[in-house]
């Protein structure tokens, strides 16, 4: 079981991450980093919806037909974004505008289907709900720092501190990092860096 | 069971209820905070575009209060606007619009002097508009261009016009890329106002 756990961690925030190895979710990685607290929100409603749908899922997995189980997995994606949805609205009105329907679109992010389809559909709930969970959090790790560069650069601000030097008149602050070309490139950079550090250290152990 | 035909219709119908029915008592219990805020934010509104009221660094209660104090309600003088008075006398209106916008309604409040010629400010508290295009309405750029502008005399007393094209009285420039958020905001705005005019007294 420990070996398990270790593997999916492994897989989900490294070797088989989301976004720089498998390119999915790009859409809302693109548009919601150019605040980190933005991002933030985005990633707690991400791994909510991603751990625990993923958990619905392999808990129905016994009863669902086959035919039918895409329908039921959208199904249960979209009731847990509803919930994030609605409770964002309910008691975060300044942070449901700022997401716009970004939050709602989390429904078709494809991280969350792929691994309801890939893991939850044929695996118990307690290890389908650790694979969504670090799948989340692989997908919050390159977030963060896409939107910590983007902030920082662009506005000279870290959750909307001043940073020091960045806020200052010797920096010329990059607008482009805050406008959607400055999020193209500072996801190709994160890509490249990763996927180079990752092919080096396959390299070795070969 | 599980091999009969009718099987997969029943079981999402059966699981589509489960979800559905926890999704609606959910909704049902944060129903009042969501009317809560969106009250808010359309008496942060009337107090943005009356002259004097808002204050970007009070809180939530300061500006509820504020509005309860110095906004008065619309009357049949009125013709349904917000108002503002100092010494007996109206110092702005506040006129509240609506109407479908591209997807969904576009809600707004416009800010006009007590000559009714001009007008203050405009806030566009509620729209979902497409984000970047159509939503910019809601945004400072466009919404400036309301800030002392001269309305006209005729049925017409907000004009779009392209982006980039040159301006006379009564113009503002529409919103690069949104035709058809741009058409239907500039009558939302222009049926209000002229309904408006012909009612004040």
């Amino acid at each position: 079981m420990k070996t398990q756990t270790k593997q999916l961690v492994n897989e989900g925030m490294w070797s088989n991450n989301p976004v720089f190895v498998q390119v999915l979710g790009i859409c809302s990685t693109l548009a919601v980093t150019n605040l980190v607290l933005n991002t933030v929100v985005m990633c707690v409603a991400l791994v909510f919806t991603l751990s625990l749908s993923s958990m619905t899922t392999s808990l129905l997995r016994k009863f669902t037909p086959r035919n039918i189980r895409m329908m039921v997995e959208t199904l249960i994606i979209a009731f847990y974004v509803i919930i994030v949805d609605v409770v964002l609205k309910a008691y975060w009105p300044q942070m449901s505008e700022n997401l716009g329907p970004y939050v709602g679109l989390i429904i078709t992010n494809c991280i969350v289907m792929g691994r309801c389809e890939a893991y939850g559909n044929s695996n118990p709930p307690g290890v389908a709900f650790i694979d969504g969970f670090f799948n989340a959090l692989g997908y919050t790790v390159v977030l963060m720092i896409i939107a910590t560069f983007r902030e920082i650069l662009g506005m000279g601000t870290f959750l909307g501190y001043a940073v020091p030097y960045f806020s200052s008149e010797y920096w010329d602050k990059w607008i482009i990092m805050v406008m959607p070309p400055g999020a193209f490139f500072m996801l190709a950079i994160v890509t490249w860096i990763f996927r180079s550090v990752k092919m080096s250290k396959e390299e070795k152990t070969k | 069971m599980k091999n009969k035909r009718w099987f997969p219709i029943f079981y999402m119908f059966v699981v589509t209820a489960c979800f559905s029915a926890v999704i609606i008592g959910f909704a049902q219990m944060t129903e009042e905070q969501v009317k809560a805020n969106q009250t808010r934010s359309f008496e942060v509104a009337v107090l943005k575009v009356l002259p004097g009221l808002y204050d970007p660094n009070a809180g939530a209660v300061e500006l509820h209060r504020r509005f309860i104090e110095k906004v008065s309600e619309p009357t049949d003088e009125t013709a349904g606007a917000y108002t503002s008075e100092q010494d007996g006398k109206i110092t702005g209106y506040a006129l509240p619009f609506s109407g479908q916008g591209f997807w969904a309604a576009i809600d707004g409040v416009i800010g006009i002097e007590p000559d009714k010629k001009t007008t203050t400010n405009i806030v566009i508290y509620q729209q979902r508009e497409t984000p970047g295009l159509g939503a910019e309405v809601a945004q400072r750029p466009f919404c400036n261009q309301f800030i002392d502008f001269k309305m006209n005399e005729g049925d017409k007393p907000i004009e779009f016009r392209r982006p980039g094209e040159p301006l006379s009285t009564g113009q503002v420039h529409a919103v690069t890329g949104a035709t058809q958020t741009s058409i239907r905001l500039e009558k939302i705005i222009n049926d209000a106002l002229d309904q408006w005019r012909s009612k004040v007294k």
